[in-house]
């Protein structure tokens, strides 16, 4: 018999979960027209959103085309790097 | 070599002679360049270890092989195909609007292996002058192929035109 106990304390930690950015950066093969049709296609953006994002891309070198919960902007990074865009994931600021 | 619409909403080249068959078959050459890290590779690459880049590597880079491998062998097997109908002489090559993503993709994917390579830049800095022929002769690879994206992205994968 043992004179010692054991005592288990769980504690339970909640906190917000940070938004994730998917970002679609510059590279000089992309044609400014395919970029414009695959936000259109992935995100179903109209014509106009994703040009201003497509421009974003084009002048600043990258554009944050989404933000949100992280599963749901990985599947979107998939989608995006599956069209060839050059495309990453980052913690939103 | 020859491109143009189709009244069905595609694209038609025609070659004029075995060498252009030869440009075609360049694609997938081009496509599957060996001296540099394949393509799934470098989009994997771009992800962080914050972002879970390892997990990235091992779980969705492979999927992403597998996507750009199919495209280039459909390709491949379209332009064979069209060459082995033509006798390896003039003759033309049909690209459907049910199969112009994979022909867009193996495109993209040359562009994006001879830029790996040869390091063009954006297209008002580049100079080809002293350049050996080899990069130049990549150049106009890419530039056709380029044209043909053009062509494919005006013509076939926008809302349908032909008539109904």
């Amino acid at each position: 018999m043992s004179d010692t106990d054991t005592l288990i304390q769980t504690e339970e930690v909640t906190s917000l979960d940070v938004p994730w950015n998917v970002v679609v950066n510059d590279d000089p093969v992309n044609l400014m027209g395919y970029v414009t049709f695959v936000l259109t296609k992935v995100f179903g953006y109209d014509e106009k959103k994703a040009s201003i994002l497509m421009i974003q891309v084009h002048r600043q070198g990258r554009s944050i085309v989404w933000t949100g919960e992280r599963e749901k902007a990985e599947f979107y990074v998939q989608q995006l790097q599956g069209h060839q865009l050059k495309t990453t994931l980052e913690k939103s600021q | 070599m020859k491109a143009m619409p189709t009244l069905e909403g595609g694209l038609r080249i025609d070659t004029e002679n075995f060498n252009d068959w030869g440009i075609l078959r360049s694609i997938v050459v081009d496509a599957n360049d060996a001296t540099t890290h394949d393509l799934a590779s470098r989009m994997g690459a771009l992800l962080s270890e914050e972002a879970g880049g390892e997990d990235w590597q091992e779980y969705i880079v492979p999927d992403l092989r597998e996507g750009f491998h199919d495209e280039l062998a459909q390709v491949g097997a379209a332009i064979e195909s069209a060459i082995h109908i033509a006798d390896s002489g003039p003759g033309p090559i049909w690209i459907n609007r049910d199969e112009v993503f994979p022909w867009y993709s193996a495109l993209n994917q040359a562009r994006l292996a001879l830029e790996e390579r040869y390091h063009f830049g954006p297209a008002e800095t580049i100079s080809l002058e002293g350049n050996d022929p080899v990069r130049r002769s990549a150049f106009m690879r890419s530039k056709f192929y380029c044209a043909i994206q053009c062509l494919l992205l005006d013509h076939v994968m926008g809302p349908s035109k032909a008539p109904q």
